[in-house]
């Protein structure tokens, strides 16, 4: 994840940017039922903070400049280097402008663009809020922990992101758990007929936090797509709940740490059982199910 | 005092042997120890048996607790018959077909079927699950009670059970360090409310819910977690409407002289913390 040097290149899935229909509706489902804290936006955005954070996810109308999932970078030169790696594989690397980095609150970011189209903003520095994290439930949200992200050139799509310092954990068919610090993973590609964000996880307490929510749920008749469940390879528990727009929020716990040692990726069959090993299938999303994508 | 070391086994009426093998092994996970002509008998663990079906009335449903010895086997049944108790003395076949060496039976004061057991055997071989369920062994019941403040005195006064929690005016009651080996029900006649087997993981609980409800099974309260034992659970119907539970995590008491028994609102949050509902089973106190 060094490439050879004493520090990351990247260290963290830092914030999504959401582009949604109606803010409004999305934003009551964000916070009064996903659970996360409502902070003041900018420009129109509703932003949220989920930890430490200033803020994890924002959401703006469908616009240009909408949709990005941001990862941190360590520093300027890991930045630079970055941005010279992904112009020599053919990819598009911008850097942003004062206003973009201050509506997503970074000192600096390139703009780039994976294979599929997907906008992934590499920041640095992103803000930090002195106070604490206070949720509007007690969902037990502990951290933003990572993203889905949906490919539609997984080959291409992989070194991207293999520019960055990611490895890839484990195969389940050709979904890629994609490693950058010592989790098992905090972004999976999933191969799909489109684009765009599959889902944003977050990292709840304990068992007893998926289940709570699961239950909370089905009382408040959101639609679950998948779970409470159990990923075989990584070890995580997950439930995946649908909001407007078809957006979905995640609650995870229990990943797998690794050692850091040098290892092999291991491969899993496209099958119901590698993508959760309690029972629990996605009928309607198809990047989640063993079937049809 | 009569001192009960654990819970042995459960005896069950059951009209129909073959459906109620079939539950327990494609269902349920238990292994199969030994099949006669009117019995059927079941493994959970390291025990011989711990579930035996016989060929007869459903409501014949009997627990077993084990005893030390015959000594105190016998001050058992002397104690039970001051207190007006009909006591019966196991014949030997009797004890036989229960796998014991000796054993008295009896009815508790809401007419549960009770017997006291002698040197349980166990198997040389391990146990060997018909599916992967999970279980590690036979751990405790639910008890009907129609009074459950006098039943409560007479397993704790006549016998050694120390109540650990209470949901409402219902104990939950242990005779080892193990948070409950008994959990009085109120209802309006005798039998057992439930059997427990507990799993692994919490991993198990979740398999076998997924597992249960696509082979049809109805599950009746969970996935869920109580709050009293921490134990996750789910509670499921098996032949005969008898309810079983798979649980893992239940606790144990750390200090036997300084705890005492928390007392828990009777409502839904006492039983299930995650937010479960019970769905064709009564919660104990309704």
């Amino acid at each position: 994840m060094k490439n050879g040097r004493a520090t990351p290149l990247i260290t963290s899935v830092c914030y999504v940017r959401l582009a949604v229909s109606e803010p409004s509706a999305s934003a009551r489902f964000v916070s009064d039922i996903f659970g996360l804290q409502r902070v003041a936006g900018q420009d129109g955005e509703i932003a949220f903070r989920s930890d430490d954070r200033f803020r994890t996810v924002s959401l703006g109308q469908n616009s240009a400049d909408g949709a990005s999932v941001g990862i941190e970078v360590w520093d300027d030169r890991a930045l630079e280097e970055i941005g010279r790696q992904l112009r020599e594989l053919g990819f598009t690397a911008k850097e942003a402008t004062t206003s973009e980095c201050r509506c997503r609150y970074v000192q600096s970011a390139l703009l780039t663009e994976d294979a599929s189209g997907n906008r992934i903003d590499l920041v640095v520095r992103p803000t930090r809020s002195g106070r604490r994290y206070f949720p509007p439930r007690d969902a037990g949200i502990v951290e933003f922990h990572g993203v889905g992200i949906r490919t539609t050139d997984h080959l291409r799509d992989l070194s991207f992101w293999r520019a960055l310092g990611a490895e890839v954990s484990d195969w389940v068919g050709d979904i890629a758990y994609l490693r950058i610090d010592g989790l098992h993973h905090r972004i999976a590609l999933y191969p799909s007929k489109r684009n765009g964000l599959l889902y944003a996880a977050f990292e709840v307490e304990a068992l007893d936090q998926i289940m709570q929510n699961s239950y909370f749920m089905q009382e408040s008749q959101i639609r679950i797509v998948q779970g409470p469940g159990h990923e075989p390879a990584s070890s995580q528990m997950f439930l995946h709940v649908e909001g407007p727009d078809g957006l979905i929020f995640s609650y995870v716990n229990g990943m797998a740490e690794l050692d850091g040692k040098p290892r092999l990726a291991r491969q899993f069959p496209l099958t119901a059982s590698s993508l959760c090993d309690w029972g629990s299938e996605s009928k309607d999303v198809p990047e989640l199910s063993a079937q049809g994508r | 005092m009569i001192q009960l070391k654990d819970v042995s086994y459960v005896r069950l009426g059951s009209p129909d042997l073959e459906s109620a093998e079939s539950f327990a092994t494609a269902c349920l996970g238990l292994q199969i120890a030994e099949r006669g002509k009117k019995d059927l008998y079941l493994r959970s663990d390291e025990r011989a048996h711990t579930l035996c079906y016989s060929e007869g009335d459903p409501n014949d449903q009997t627990v077993g607790f084990e005893v030390e010895d015959e000594a105190s086997l016998q001050e058992a049944a002397s104690t039970l018959e001051s207190l007006g108790h009909a006591v019966h003395a196991g014949s030997a076949p009797e004890a036989e077909q229960r796998k014991v060496t000796a054993f008295i039976g009896f009815r508790d004061p809401t007419g549960n079927h009770v017997e006291l057991v002698v040197r349980p055997e166990r198997s040389g071989r391990r146990y060997f699950a018909s599916r992967d369920a999970g279980i590690t062994g036979f751990s405790h019941i639910g008890l009907n009670s129609t009074d459950p403040a006098r039943d409560e005195r007479f397993w704790t006064q006549v016998c050694n059970a120390r109540v650990s929690d209470r949901i409402g005016d219902i104990p939950l009651m242990r005779v080892n360090a193990i948070h409950h080996t008994i959990a009085l029900v109120r209802a309006p006649k005798a039998g057992i409310q439930h059997i427990n087997h507990q799993v692994e993981t919490s991993d198990d609980v979740l398999r076998s819910y997924y597992f249960l409800n696509e082979r049809r099974v109805p599950i009746v309260f969970g996935p869920g977690r109580h709050p009293t034992s921490g134990a996750r659970f789910l509670y499921f119907k098996g032949p005969d409407g008898m309810i079983f539970e798979y649980s893992v995590g239940v606790d144990e008491i750390e200090d036997e002289a300084t705890h005492r028994p928390r007392q828990f609102g009777f409502e839904p949050t006492s039983f299930c913390m995650w937010g479960s509902k019970p769905a064709g089973m009564a919660l104990p106190n309704s």
